[in-house]
């Protein structure tokens, strides 16, 4: 019992340390100037500009069943006016990115996994290293970049279409008053709320991107070995943007403060 | 670092390696000299790839050196093993080629690596090694789009377009059918005349080994068997080496 915990500990620990030296490699790479722009551009499209259908509509559609559901219950209360700022606040600093962080886990992870560990088993990596290219420059480093300047705009689109579907239903569906709602949600939602969603937007990238690449450098061999490294890249990067967002808020707490 | 035309170009001494529990290698020695092709026989599994990734450092032995011309790579960090890696051209058992890039591409890939920025060099170097493969006209191929042996044969323009010193071979005709076998054989030939690069060619094919060695090394057991010519290997009477050449299994009917 003890040899298994402290045995899964231990490869726990060992994983963490092997994801840590991916991204000194990678950043290491991007110090020494290795990036390739045109690389990092057509990650851009492949991955933020193709993720921007699923991430604003989960955006729209929390946006309004967030705004209804919170109506429902002020609405008892008369405070049917505390309803955008309640939208807003908690879509900028939790949902908004949380919801984007899980999609983009699911849609690019997935497909980072996919195409790296297909190119593993192929021997395509030996390939780049026997032409003398590190595998870290050309796949790793324009997808982390790539990734970290995408997501944290994908997270401000997320919040930006939620917004737009809770004013619609709040105040166009369900009746509240269009000047309170608008004029509560600008006082209670200042610059860091913003901030807080851009940085973990950025966080959540950074775990997306760095899991997902890893899954893939280590696929194994064969069929099985590269249909796994898909689905533990999605489980993973799920688990770590929910259980970090935790600790994310706590520390994002000191930094931005709630004024 | 100066090379002395005595000193081999790739040299391997006391090589060992270990794969989880199992000893692959257990101490391989191999010379192989300027314009020399050295043919590895052996059976599957005897550890011939496994020597091939260590002479081009993609994998790391667990005790024994290797030497490039003279230069020991054994303990080079990636980044100081790139420039050792394009002396090198390794054509690889599954070809290898990038799926995501057309034929033109993977071929164009090497060459803009090796810092050629100049388009029409590029497609002159490009057509150039696939005039040598017999492939013009498969620029804008997709790699999936093509059989196993032009895929071998696109690989194989692939590593000689960026103009090797030393050309690895992983078992190059395995899976081939005779007639693309014999082409395959006949282009290895033609590279070591035409450019006169040092090869290593990995196989269990004995025509292979017979059409393109100039030396035959002999793997068993993690060990080298045999050491000598083609003619020395032919004239050889030990049991295992007549039962390789000729394919019987030693299993009693």
């Amino acid at each position: 019992m003890l040899t298994t915990l402290g045995r899964s500990a231990l490869s726990f620990a060992s994983y963490l340390g092997e994801v840590a030296l991916l991204m000194r490699d990678t950043v290491g790479a991007i110090l020494l100037g290795k990036i390739r722009w045109r690389l990092v551009m057509f990650q851009i499209a492949e991955m933020g500009f193709r993720s921007q259908l699923v991430v604003s509509v989960t955006g729209a559609f929390t946006g309004a069943v967030f705004a209804a559901q919170t109506y429902f219950q002020f609405h008892k209360l008369g405070m049917d006016s505390a309803v955008g700022p309640v939208v807003s606040l908690s879509m900028f600093r939790e949902l908004g990115p949380v919801l984007t962080g899980l999609m983009v886990a699911g849609r690019v992870g997935a497909a980072i996994a996919a195409e790296i560990g297909t190119m593993k088993v192929t021997e395509q990596i030996d390939a780049l290293r026997a032409l003398g290219v590190q595998p870290v420059d050309y796949l790793v480093v324009p997808r982390a970049t790539a990734l970290m300047i995408s997501m944290p705009l994908l997270v401000v689109e997320c919040v930006g279409f939620s917004l737009i579907a809770g004013w619609f239903v709040a105040t166009q569906v369900l009746g509240v008053q269009e000047a309170f709602f608008l004029e509560n949600m600008r006082r209670y939602t200042d610059g860091y709320d913003i901030a807080w969603a851009l940085s973990k937007g950025f966080v959540f990238g950074v775990i997306i991107v760095f899991l997902s690449c890893y899954e893939g450098l280590n696929a194994r061999e064969g069929a099985v070995g590269v249909g796994r490294a898909p689905t533990e890249a999605v489980v993973r990067c799920s688990l770590s943007i929910l259980i970090s967002n935790f600790f994310l808020s706590f520390g994002l707490n000191i930094i931005f403060p709630t004024v | 670092m100066s090379s002395s035309p005595e000193t081999p170009v790739i040299e391997v001494q006391a090589l060992k390696k270990r794969l989880g529990t199992q000893d692959v290698l257990r101490g391989v020695d191999l010379q192989v000299r300027r314009g020399e092709t050295c043919v590895v026989l052996g059976r599957s599994g005897c550890g011939k790839s496994v020597l091939l990734k260590h002479i081009i450092a993609l994998m790391r032995p667990t005790s024994g050196r290797v030497l490039i011309e003279g230069e020991e790579i054994t303990g080079l960090p990636e980044r100081q093993l790139l420039d050792v890696r394009r002396k090198v051209g390794m054509l690889f058992q599954s070809a290898a080629l990038f799926d995501s890039m057309t034929v033109e591409q993977n071929l164009a890939f090497p060459l803009k690596e090796q810092g050629i920025r100049d388009p029409k060099v590029i497609k002159e170097r490009v057509t150039e090694a696939l005039d040598m493969v017999d492939l013009l006209g498969a620029e804008s191929k997709m790699p999936e789009k093509l059989s196993g042996g032009m895929r071998k044969r696109v690989g194989l323009a692939r590593t000689v377009v960026g103009r090797p010193r030393c050309i690895l071979y992983d078992e190059p005709t395995t899976g081939l059918d005779p007639i693309t076998s014999d082409s395959i054989n006949r282009l290895i030939r033609r590279l070591q005349k035409r450019i006169s690069v040092t090869s290593v060619v990995v196989t269990h094919d004995m025509k292979t080994a017979f059409h393109c060695g100039d030396s035959i090394v002999f793997l068993h057991e993690g060990r080298v068997y045999f050491q000598g010519t083609v003619d020395q290997l032919r004239a050889s009477t030990d049991p295992v080496i007549t039962d390789f050449i000729e394919g019987r299994s030693g299993d009693a009917d």
